[in-house]
Formats: C-alpha cells, sequence, structure tokens
C-alpha cells in the first residue's frame, strides 16, 4: 500500500474537477439522510443507471459523497423535531432537540455539521495514513470484543434512565424484547412473529424510529402551541448570523472531543455488520462518562451533540475500509458500491491498493472534499433551516405524520409497516406521557437484536463455553473498560459526597 | 491517468441511462400488443447487492432486449429467504410478471427444514436457471491448512469451525457430508450474509468458510481454497487448483451447487401459457448472446459458470435439495445443535 503525495495530489484534482457532481450528490445525500426511511442504499440502487454508465472513478466520487452526506444529514430533524433520520442520528435527539427547544437549534446544527465534518474529515485523513494498520483492527474485532462494545452502548439505558431507573429500565427491557422479535440468527426460528411473515427479518427499525419519535413527537406537538418555549422562540427571533458564529467557536473549542468521538466511530465501522447506531450511543456514553458534568447530558449540552454526530460520520470511513481492503462490504451501502465496483472490473482487497491505487485512496480523498463542500453548503443554511421549528405545531405536526408515513412504507412497501408504525406511535406518546423513556426503548431495539446476534455465534464457536466472552486478549481489555466505566461514576459520586461532607465540617 | 469526462458526457450519461431504457421500453410496449407491456416485477429473497441481486441485474440487461420488458426490483431478504418466497407467493400476483431471482440449492433447502406457509411446486414453479455455482471450503490466506486433508486430519482431533451465510445452504451439506464421510468434527457458524461469513474467515474467527465458489473468487491471496464439492473444479486457475472433494479423500459426496434461476406463480404456469412460453424462449435466447458473457463476467460470475437449465431440470435439482436436506435435516434445524 504505497503512498505518495503525486498520487494524493492527483486524487486531489480529480476531485475537484468534478466539484459539482460532488455538490449535486452532498445536497442528494444530506435531504435523503433527515428524511427517514430513506437511507443511502436505497437511493444509490435507484440510481445504479448513472454509476454504472460513467467511468467507476466518477462513479465512486459521486456514491462515496452522497453516503458521506446522508450520515450527515440525518442529525438536521434529531435537533430540530427530534425525529432522527436514521438509527445514527438518535443519540443526537437526546441533546440536540433540547437544545432547539431552548432557542438553540442554530447553534445545534452547526455544532451538528461541525461535528460532522472534523469526524468525517480526521478518520478520513487517519484512513489514509494509516489504512493498513486500521484496517488489521477488524482481525481482532470478532464476536466476543463487539459483544462488549455493545454492552457500552447498552449501559446508556441506564445513564439516560436516570431521572426515573425502574421506568427507564422497563423502557429497555421492552425495547431488547421488542428487539428479540423475528427469525432468530441460527436457525431462523421465527420467535414473537404472531404469524406475520413481515415481522420474520425482524420489526423493522424505520417504523420502531418514526413511531416511537415522528409520530408521538407529533402527538406531544399538537398540544401545544409551538416547538420552542418562550423563551426560545425569543431567542429564535432575534438570532441571526452571530449565532451561526457561536456554534462554530462552541465546536471548535471542543475540537479534540470531536476527534476522539469520530475515532470511535471508525473502529466501530471497521467491524464488518457493526453501524453507525452503535458508534454514535458508545461515543455519547464515553462523552458523558469522561465529563465533568455528566448530570446535565440530555438536557441540550454541545457535547452530547458532538459525541454522536462525529461519531455517525467517522463510522462512515470505516464501513468503506473493510470494502477496500478486504472485500468484503461491511454495511448495505457498500455492498450496492461493491456492485459498481465490480461491474466495472475493479478487484477490490489488497490488490486494489497494488493496481489501482488511486481508487482505492481516492475514495477517502473525495470524503475530504465533500465533507469541506458540505461544511461551506450547510453553515449558512442553518440560519434558516433553524427556523422550522418556529412553525406552528398545529401546521408542523401534520405534516410530519403525512411525510414520515411516507417514509416509513417506502423501504418494504409493506402496508403492514403503516400500521406498526402507528401502533409504535401511540406506544411512543403514553411511555412519553407515562415517563417511560423513549430513548431508552430504541436503544434496546437497535442495539439488541446485534448483541443476541453475537452472544450467540461467539457461543456456538466455542460449543457453548461461557468463558468464550472472556478468552480474548482484546475483549479481556473491553471488559476491564466497561467496568471501570460503569464504576466511574460511583467513585465520582463518593469523592464528592466525600469532599462536600469535608467542606461542611469546615 | 483517467479517462475523464466533461460535464456533457456526464450529462447525456445520466439522461442516457435514465432516458433511454425508459424510451425503449415505451416503444416496445407500444408496438407489442401482448406480453408483456408493462414493466417486469424482480423480487429477491435476499439483500441487495447480493450475489442474487447482481447476477440478476447482469442477466437483465440482457433479458430486457428478447423480452421487451424492464425490471424493477425489490428485495425482501430475511430468515434464510423464506420471507422473499412468503411475500413472493402470497402478496405479488400470479400474472408473471412477476418473478423471482432466488437460487434453488439454499432455498429448497430452507423449504425443506423451516416452516413455511407456501408449498412447492404447487404455488411456485422454476422456469430456468441461469448458472451453476459449486460450493467450496477455503480458508485465510495465512491458514496453517495447505490441503483439505489437513483439515480433515486436524478436525479428527478438535471441532473445525465454519463460517457460512445460512444453514440451509449447500456448502453446509457438503461440509457436513464431508464430516460424516471422513470421521472429522465441524460445527457450522451462520452470520446471516456471505460478506461477514467471508470476513470471519479472513480475520481468523473461524477455521475457515464453506459458501459457493463464485461469491470468494474476488478475495484473491486472501483466500486458499480447499475443495469443490463437484466431480470437477470448473475454474481451476481461480482456485489455486483446488480439487474436488471426491479426488482428494476418496469420498462420494454428492455435487453441492447452487443454480441462481427464475421462479413464477405455479397459477401463472396454467392460467397464461403463452407469457411463461415467452419468457423462458426469450430466458434461453440470453446464452446466446455474446454480450450477456460481457456483463456476467463483469457482475464476477466467471463464464465457464454459466449455464442454462430448464423447468425440467431446474425441478430435478430442486427436488434432490429437498431429498438431501430431509437426511440432514438434524444437523440443520433447531431439533439438535
Amino acid at each position: 500500500m504505497n503512498i505518495s503525495f503525486s498520487l494524493l495530489a492527483d486524487q486531489f484534482l480529480l476531485n475537484f474537477s468534478y466539484l459539482w457532481l460532488i455538490i449535486i450528490a452532498t445536497t442528494i445525500g444530506i435531504i435523503i439522510g433527515a428524511m427517514p426511511g430513506f437511507g443511502s442504499a436505497n437511493t444509490i440502487i435507484m440510481l445504479l443507471p448513472f454509476t454504472l454508465a460513467v467511468d467507476v472513478d466518477v462513479a465512486m466520487i459521486f456514491m462515496v459523497s452522497l453516503f458521506v452526506a446522508s450520515h450527515m444529514g440525518g442529525g438536521i430533524t434529531s435537533i430540530l423535531l427530534n425525529i432522527p433520520g436514521n438509527g445514527g442520528s438518535a443519540a443526537t435527539c437526546l441533546d440536540g432537540y433540547p437544545m432547539a427547544r431552548k432557542g438553540l437549534g442554530q447553534q445545534a446544527l452547526v455544532l451538528s455539521f461541525v461535528a460532522s465534518t472534523v469526524g468525517g474529515m480526521v478518520t478520513a485523513l487517519m484512513s489514509i495514513f494509516l489504512l493498513p494498520y486500521i484496517a488489521r483492527l477488524a482481525y481482532y474485532m470478532h464476536s466476543v470484543e463487539m459483544v462488549v462494545i455493545l454492552l457500552f452502548g447498552i449501559t446508556l439505558i441506564a445513564s439516560v434512565a436516570s431521572d426515573n431507573m425502574l421506568k427507564g429500565l422497563i423502557a429497555g427491557f421492552l425495547g431488547l424484547l421488542i428487539g428479540a422479535i423475528g427469525a432468530d440468527h441460527i436457525y431462523s426460528t421465527p420467535r414473537g412473529t404472531f404469524g406475520f411473515i413481515e415481522l420474520y427479518d425482524g420489526v423493522p427499525l424505520i417504523a420502531v424510529l418514526i413511531g416511537v419519535f415522528a409520530i408521538s413527537e407529533a402527538l406531544i406537538m399538537m398540544e401545544q402551541s409551538s416547538v420552542l418555549s418562550e423563551a426560545g422562540m425569543q431567542m429564535m427571533k432575534r438570532s441571526g448570523w452571530k449565532e451561526t458564529w457561536e456554534g462554530v467557536v462552541m465546536s471548535f473549542q471542543r475540537t479534540w472531543h470531536m476527534i476522539w468521538t469520530g475515532i470511535i466511530g471508525l473502529i466501530i465501522g471497521i467491524v464488518p455488520g457493526a453501524g453507525a447506531s452503535i458508534a454514535a450511543f458508545v461515543a455519547y456514553q464515553q462523552s458523558r462518562l469522561f465529563s465533568k458534568t455528566p448530570e446535565k447530558y440530555g438536557t441540550g449540552i454541545p457535547e452530547g451533540v458532538i459525541a454522536p454526530e462525529s461519531a455517525n460520520n467517522g463510522c462512515a470511513s470505516g464501513d468503506l475500509i473493510p470494502l477496500l481492503v478486504i472485500g468484503v462490504p461491511g454495511g448495505t451501502t457498500a455492498a450496492v458500491m461493491l456492485i459498481v465496483m465490480t461491474y466495472h472490473g475493479v478487484q477490490l482487497g489488497p490488490r486494489l491498493f497494488i493496481q489501482n491505487p488511486g481508487l482505492g485512496y481516492g475514495v477517502f480523498i473525495t470524503m475530504l472534499v465533500a465533507y469541506a463542500v458540505m461544511l461551506f453548503t450547510t453553515l449558512p443554511l442553518t440560519r434558516w433551516v433553524s427556523k422550522l421549528v418556529m412553525i406552528p405545531t398545529p401546521v408542523l405536526a401534520p405534516i410530519i405524520i403525512a411525510f414520515t408515513l411516507v417514509g416509513a412504507f417506502a423501504p418494504r412497501a409493506y402496508m403492514f409497516d403503516l400500521w406498526l408504525t402507528l401502533l409504535f406511535g401511540a406506544i411512543g406518546y403514553l411511555c412519553r406521557r407515562s415517563g417511560y423513556n423513549v430513548v431508552a426503548l430504541l436503544i434496546g431495539v437497535i442495539l439488541g437484536p446485534m448483541l443476541e446476534a453475537n452472544v450467540m455465534r461467539a457461543l456456538r464457536i466455542s460449543g457453548n463455553d461461557p468463558w468464550v466472552f472472556f478468552s480474548s486478549p482484546v475483549g479481556n481489555i473491553l471488559w476491564a473498560a466497561l467496568a471501570f466505566s460503569l464504576a466511574i461514576p460511583s467513585i465520582v459520586q463518593w469523592r464528592r459526597r466525600r469532599a462536600a461532607a469535608r467542606a461542611a465540617i469546615v | 491517468m483517467f479517462n475523464m469526462l466533461n460535464r456533457r458526457q456526464i450529462l447525456l450519461a445520466g439522461a442516457g441511462a435514465f432516458a433511454i431504457p425508459m424510451l425503449r421500453g415505451f416503444m416496445r410496449a407500444e408496438a407489442a400488443d401482448g406480453f408483456p407491456n408493462k414493466t417486469m416485477q424482480v423480487l429477491i429473497p435476499t439483500g441487495e447487492g447480493g450475489g442474487v441481486d447482481q447476477a440478476a441485474r447482469a442477466f437483465n440487461r440482457i433479458w430486457s432486449k428478447y423480452l421487451g420488458a424492464n425490471f424493477e426490483y425489490s428485495y425482501f431478504p430475511g430468515a434464510s429467504g423464506q420471507v422473499g418466497y412468503e411475500v413472493f407467493v402470497s402478496k405479488r400476483e400470479p400474472d408473471a410478471y412477476n418473478i423471482l431471482f432466488g437460487n434453488i440449492g439454499p432455498e429448497m433447502i430452507m423449504y425443506a427444514t423451516q416452516k413455511v406457509k407456501y408449498k412447492y411446486p404447487e404455488d411456485f414453479t422454476y422456469i430456468g436457471s441461469m448458472d451453476v455455482d459449486d460450493s467450496v471450503i477455503w480458508v485465510a490466506g495465512d491458514s496453517k491448512f495447505k490441503t483439505i486433508g489437513d483439515m480433515v486430519e486436524e478436525g479428527k482431533k478438535r471441532e473445525i469451525t465454519l463460517s457460512t451465510s445460512r444453514l440451509p445452504h449447500p456448502s453446509t451439506i457438503g461440509a457436513l457430508a464431508l464430516a460424516e464421510a471422513t470421521g472429522m468434527k465441524v460445527r457450522m457458524i451462520p452470520y446471516g450474509g456471505g460478506g461477514p461469513a467471508r470476513s470471519a474467515a479472513i480475520t481468523g474467527e473461524v477455521d475457515g468458510c464453506a459458501t459457493f465458489l463464485s461469491s470468494s473468487l474476488g478475495l484473491g491471496e486472501q483466500a486458499r481454497f480447499l475443495t469443490v464439492f463437484n466431480d470437477t473444479n470448473r475454474a481451476p486457475e481461480l482456485t489455486g487448483n483446488a480439487p474436488p472433494v471426491n479426488q482428494a479423500l476418496g469420498t462420494k459426496i454428492p455435487p453441492m451447487s447452487g443454480q441462481r434461476a427464475i421462479a413464477i406463480h405455479t397459477k401463472a404456469v396454467e392460467a397464461y401459457p403463452d407469457r411463461v412460453k415467452k419468457l423462458s424462449d426469450t430466458f434461453q435466447q440470453v446464452f446466446a448472446d455474446p454480450d450477456y458473457k460481457v456483463v456476467a463476467e463483469k457482475a464476477g460470475t466467471p463464464w465457464e459458470f454459466i449455464q442454462y437449465g430448464d423447468a425440467a431440470s431446474c425441478r430435478k435439482s430442486a427436488a434432490e435439495f429437498v431429498e438431501l436436506a430431509e437426511r440432514f435435516r438434524p444437523l440443520l434445524t433447531a431439533s439438535k445443535g
């Protein structure tokens, strides 16, 4: 994998010559990323006639730009409407929406865009210069290690439910139960499907996302006249370019935060089958863990937006590494890219970087250029896009319901999914009204099936020996880190109590 | 270094890619009085971007010339292909416009080992197959197993783990038959997809991978092919001349191949014999078209694997796989792990 300055310069020039195409692709990507139910994979499939007709370099520029933009776009509706565009941006709702309600939607959007850009660019740069080493990480991240990583994400249930632990845990376990619906991962035996074939592949995530977040949020909105608080409305009325600049400053005051959470995304993204949703939740959990003010998470703080968005975009770089280096797609979008590359006769795997290094490294150069383009195209828009929250809810709520129901129907074209979405809408509404945390429920639904699949696989490989979970050095380090992350809040709390007690004595 | 397109060329390519097929479809629909006068609906019971998807898209590019219709795709993966077949049988009109692109081997094993709501051949019929893809066992390029004999010997001392995309798969049966014939111990680990299964073998989570040959050819030096489950290896130069299993070990394991094939509703066969004839005739014409060789190879299928099979041969193959699945049922289902 030899890399030279001239090779990189060549790729930069190629990408700049297709800047207009990158602008088109990123615009499409941001829009579909923000719309629940419409993903980059579906869109690239629809546009296959184009990508098969043009040169492979051009096709890759288009697909990669669209792919990374869809990761960036997901945060928009999470922040402004509490409706994640995809699983990867669900964690952004936790602090993004509270910021928007306070009238800080514009700053939150800027935080999201800057964090996405920094996370995406840093991980793309790392991928360029450290590719052989990063690709090697996939050799150490197997089912056992994934179990521990997923447990990091699942422990977030307890964190987000800290207001009412019992209700939060009930919601989390309900989510895990819902996530267990569908054919089992080994023998394909259907469980909890009630005979509905539509549930054999599990409960569709989009139906849960739209139901629990969008529909229930729209129902809540109808009970009030505005998404914004009174003070928030006043702030939004006064907002201008200053708020965009404020967001930029807030972001770069947390540069290191953007970088390390992006790296978490990169590492998780490398594992085939792991995705942006795990990366975002784990990054949020880690961000909260190392924060000096963990109690503020969930109330609308910048770190709560930065962590999931940076990780989500870092994951985009990681997602493509197995495709390029091993020749195995890490996710659905990568699988569709594989169709295009195979059609154009591109040999993936280690040989790609010998036979066609320009294409291999070009993918990451495209990411760099696309993120730079997006930052300049999206930042000015934040001033106007953030005004979305000022639309009166009697107008906004029906629009949300109509648009998101289309999104619920689109991926599989089942009427069943519409009914399921409405059912989850009702569940979400009841949860919110009775104090059960819907994010805890969603974490269970998203991470539960992945956890189960990895646990089952690890046990099967070991012949049902439970000690397999402690059989790998990397896994054991991760277990220790997990134990540390579970213990640290109690230790911090104990030290604070002790300090307070000492202060009281003095 | 790059064959760069200018803006106008890109726009033309894009517009052409969208407009020409639409225009051609429209003109043909106007010209033909009968079938097909609308877009064919293709249901794929596995994920987008998978082997069947790639093969179907390559085939249909040429087939559309002879059939005079365009194709629209939908994907219904899940439960080893069961979801797609259930949707096809219960929710698609039996009008010969709805076709299913599947793989006879894995999907008939799934039919025989899972509780499905449809019946074969009462509900659907395979009317033609387009290729024959043999099962193989391969290991990572740096594995200590140099030959299938090495793996069998080791398998007599400890259980060998082999990744597979799904348990109901000819390669799973091949590996289990190999274990039965040689006394080696083997445990199949399903990964729910070809990509993760290949990745697990390359990265060393399992000892090797049992899968179809064509899906692993692109791995290059990362994979070392140990054996092929057929009487001959049809791609020796691409597989390091891996020996056929019976030749290497003196076993009598039947060929374990997959045949990508199209199916339509049996009701459509009965109600619209003319439509089925047109589908079958034009399907067969594709194989004589030199363009098909180009697109098939671009889609990753070596030309040696391309082989036309008629409805009768599909029926025979389906029956053989049901029989094989019945034989290995306890090992393929939850009744015995």
